[in-house]
């Protein structure tokens, strides 16, 4: 009977696949990541976001992610488990960024509307179009983040409207929540603006702009960021990020630029490297700073890449606490990580 | 045993409606994949070249027209995204671009579709799938063991596409008044009047 009862079921579901070829009404997708990572010093010394555990088989997160399209309408809806996706990011489904509430994280969740093949809404809690990174290790080259992703806003919660003057220029504006907030506590606070130019093929810049007064800020906090990508020859890409950030009254804030080449020696083996200079713009004391560099590569096979990764940092003003193995402070860290991506 | 036949039945039947589609498209004297027809056509080489612009211009999300160096021969370049379904999923996997040419002569035109190049989709930020790169592979490129399932698959829905493609094309160029001319029918007005 149960041998009927699964060999129906295949049948079925072998079916319906075959039939199903011919319509595409729900995106299913999402990516699995885990990694291993050692410091050198034997100790967890670079803080920066996501795989920070030492000398240990750890995870990152599965992400879920849904999209429907209906005529003008679509939805996406993504949310992650496990600690790249909860108390590795911010806020978690509380609201909070809380160990003990620690549930799950929504990556994006809202509502477009393309009034035309130019002008489009969207609505609801989305990916930051600030930087050159994001939380899906799957979009990234490199495992580890740069100083200028964890630092910058991860989403941004708002109403935004998208207006395509052609395929090389567009201009988006939007109202925004708070930095990472589902919900604004001192009302809708932030304005952005995001202008995308195309000069030329394979070449794409975003000037982004995000300002505004947070719940409990010291000031009005406003970043300009700079993201800009060039597929430079079939083989070679580069791009650059750069970001400066500040906080009204001298309140804080950073400034930072990353570069990222990358070398595609076949389609299944890239090389990259990411160079980072950051600095703290911290009240009143002079502004310390840190440099990174970051060797990856990535080895694809179908939906899964292996990131092997060694990753360098000086930090000269000694923000970080980097300390020796036997725990003495120390200017440089040093780290290597191996990852495993799985997109789908 | 009635069971079994009757799986066993539906078992062959969905292995030779896959079957149908195993099909790769000929190939070209440099080796590039090609879908090549010559058509012959009692219509004016202008209505001919009207009718050919007509379709780029109706296509004009998946095509779009490159300078030619005559009238008589039209030139677009084109893509179109290889979606991976399961059940009642589905996603893009990567879009397949290529070069589109028609020859227009009297009494006949040629028209042929080559330089198949895929671009891996990825998914961006906001949860959408974007080309990954704005370098294409050539679909004539071995892609090794570990990706040989996929990219067959890419093979097979491009051989689909443009088999879909060619038909529709010469459907339109077979019209008798280009799309542009067609005047509106008028509507009736049903008067109550009695």
């Amino acid at each position: 009977m149960k041998i009927k009862l699964l060999l129906s079921a295949l049948t079925f579901g072998l079916t319906t696949a075959a039939l199903a070829q011919e319509a595409a009404p729900l995106q299913i997708s999402g990516s699995v990541d885990t990694y291993f990572k050692y410091d050198f010093s034997k100790t967890g010394n670079i803080k920066t976001s996501f795989a920070n555990e030492q000398n240990s088989v750890s995870l990152g997160m599965i992400d879920l992610a849904l999209k429907k399209t209906t005529g003008k309408a679509s939805f996406v809806g993504e949310l992650s488990f496990g600690p790249r996706g909860q108390a590795q990011s911010i806020p978690n489904a509380a609201g909070v960024y809380d160990e003990t509430e620690n549930s799950f994280n929504i990556q994006n969740l809202y509502i477009n509307y393309a009034f035309s093949d130019k002008f489009s809404m969207t609505a609801g809690y989305m990916g930051t179009f600030i930087g050159y990174e994001v939380i899906s290790p799957a979009a990234n080259f490199n495992y580890s983040t740069s100083y200028l992703f964890t630092n910058g806003p991860f989403q941004n919660a708002g109403v935004k409207a998208t207006y395509a003057f052609s395929d090389k220029v567009s201009l988006m504006a939007g109202l925004f929540n708070d930095w990472n907030a589902y919900q604004d506590f001192n009302g809708v606070s932030h304005v952005g603006a995001q202008l995308m130019v195309s000069p030329v093929e394979g070449w794409t810049a975003y000037l982004n702009f995000l300002s505004g007064y947070s719940a409990g800020a010291a000031g009005t906090g406003t970043i300009y960021d700079l993201t800009t990508a060039y597929q430079v020859t079939d083989k070679f890409k580069l791009g650059l990020n750069a970001a400066d950030y500040h906080v009204s009254g001298g309140n804080g804030g950073y400034t930072g630029v990353a570069l990222y080449p990358q070398y595609m020696v076949t389609p299944a083996v890239g090389l990259g490297l990411r160079g980072e200079y950051f600095t703290y713009n911290i009240p009143s004391v002079p502004n310390p700073s840190v440099t990174s560099i970051t060797f990856s590569a990535n080895l694809k096979a179908g939906g899964l890449t292996f990131i092997p990764e060694v990753r360098f940092d000086n930090d000269k003003d000694f923000s970080q606490s980097f300390v020796k193995s036997n725990l003495t402070p120390t200017k440089s860290a040093s780290q290597f990580s191996l990852a495993a991506v799985y997109a789908f | 045993m009635k069971f079994f036949l009757s799986f066993l039945s539906s078992f062959v039947l969905i292995i030779s409606a896959n079957a149908q589609t195993e099909n790769t498209l000929p190939i070209d004297e440099n080796g590039k994949f090609i879908q090549y027809e010559v058509v012959n056509s009692t219509s004016k080489i202008d209505l001919l070249q009207a009718r050919a612009n007509e379709f780029i211009k109706k296509k004009s999300k998946i095509l779009k027209l490159k300078k030619s160096q005559s009238d008589t021969v039209i030139m677009a370049s084109g893509k179109f995204v290889i979606n991976k379904t399961l059940l009642v999923m589905s996603r893009p996997s990567g879009e397949v671009i290529y070069h589109f040419q028609v020859e227009i002569k009297e009494g006949k035109y040629r028209f042929w579709l080559t330089d198949f190049k895929f671009i891996p989709y990825m998914r961006d930020r906001y949860g959408n799938f974007v080309p990954s790169t704005t370098v294409g592979v050539p679909l004539e490129n071995n892609p090794g063991k570990l990706n040989a399932g996929e990219w067959e698959a890419y093979k097979t829905q491009t051989f689909k596409f443009t088999k879909e493609f060619a038909v529709e094309f010469k459907n339109e160029m077979a019209n008798a008044i280009p799309a542009a001319k067609v005047k509106p029918v008028e509507k009736k007005v049903v008067k109550k009047e009695w």
